[in-house]
C-alpha cells in the first residue's frame, strides 16, 4: 500500500472521529443528548437537530465497512502472492517465542524452496490441523450443548467461546508444527548418493 | 510400504549427476530426489516427465508400479 493511500485512510478516520465528537457535543449541548444517551429506538421520531449525529454515524459506519473491505482485499492479495511465491516467507523464529501460533516453526522453515512435495506436505499438515480443530469444536458443542455440564447458560457460553478461540489458535499452531515435522522427519533420513 | 519401485538412482548415476544437480534441473529440493530414490514419494506426472527427460530414460523404466 502506498504512503499516500495510508495517509488518506488515517486522515479519513481522524475526520470521522472528529465529526462524531463534534456531533456528540452538539447533541449533548443543544439536542437533549438525543442519539447519545441510550434510547428506545421504537419511540424514535426524526428531528432536524438529529442530522449531525445521524450523518456522522453513517460516515463512521461507512468508514468501518471500507476498512473491512481493505482488510479482505489485503488478505486475498497476500494469499495469491503466496501461491505464486517459490519460497516460504522469511520470518525470524524469535518472533514465535514459546511456539505461539506456529511462528516459531514457520520461522524455522523460512526461505525454504517450495517444491511439489513441500506443497503436498503443507496441504496435508493444514488439513490435519483443520480436522483436529473441527473435532474439538464439534465435541465441545456436543457436550456443552446439553447444558448440564456447567448448569449456567452464561458460563456455558463463556466456556464455549474460550474453547472455540483456543481451537482456532491450536489450528494455526498445528498447521505450521506438522509441516515442520513432516519436512524435518525427511531430513533426518537424508543420505547423499 | 511403497507401491512402486524407483530406479532413479541407477539412471542418475549413469548420467554422473548428483542428487543436487538433478534437483536443480527438475526444480525440486534435494530431499525430494532422495525421497524419490527411496520410493517414499509418488511424484506428479510433470515431475516424472521432467526427470525422465533429464536422465534420458523412459518413465516406465524409472518408476515401476506394481
Amino acid at each position: 500500500m502506498k504512503k499516500a493511500q495510508v495517509r488518506r485512510i488515517i486522515v479519513s478516520g481522524i475526520a470521522c472521529i472528529l465529526l462524531m465528537a463534534v456531533s456528540a457535543w452538539y447533541s449533548i449541548t443543544f439536542n437533549d443528548s438525543r442519539l447519545v444517551k441510550p434510547m428506545d429506538a421504537s419511540e424514535y421520531s426524526f428531528q432536524i437537530r438529529d442530522l449531525p449525529m445521524l450523518i456522522s454515524t453513517i460516515l463512521l459506519i461507512l468508514y468501518g465497512v471500507y476498512l473491512v473491505f481493505l482488510l479482505v482485499r489485503a488478505i486475498l492479495d497476500e494469499k495469491s502472492r503466496e501461491t505464486q511465491m517459490q519460497t516460504t516467507r522469511r520470518i525470524n523464529p524469535k518472533y514465535g517465542f514459546f511456539g505461539f501460533f506456529g511462528l516459531f516453526y514457520e520461522g524455522k522453515l523460512s526461505g525454504t524452496f517450495m517444491d511439489e512435495r513441500f506443497r503436498e506436505n503443507q496441504m496435508k499438515a493444514h488439513m490435519k490441523a483443520n480436522q483436529t480443530a473441527v473435532k474439538i469444536i464439534f465435541l465441545a458443542t456436543l457436550v456443552l450443548g446439553q447444558g448440564k455440564l456447567i448448569g449456567n447458560l452464561e458460563y456455558t457460553l463463556i466456556a464455549f467461546v474460550i474453547i472455540v478461540a483456543l481451537s482456532l489458535a491450536l489450528e494455526v499452531f498445528l498447521g505450521e508444527y506438522l509441516l515442520y515435522r513432516y519436512d524435518h522427519d525427511d531430513r533426518i533420513e537424508e543420505s547423499e548418493e | 510400504m511403497s507401491d512402486f519401485e524407483c530406479r532413479l538412482k541407477m539412471y542418475r548415476q549413469l548420467k554422473n549427476m548428483t542428487q543436487e544437480q538433478l534437483a536443480n534441473q527438475v526444480g525440486v529440493r534435494r530431499e525430494t530426489i532422495m525421497r524419490l530414490e527411496k520410493a517414499q514419494y509418488n511424484p506428479s506426472l510433470k515431475l516424472a516427465i521432467d526427470i525422465s527427460r533429464t536422465v534420458e530414460a523412459p518413465i516406465e523404466e524409472i518408476f515401476i508400479f506394481r
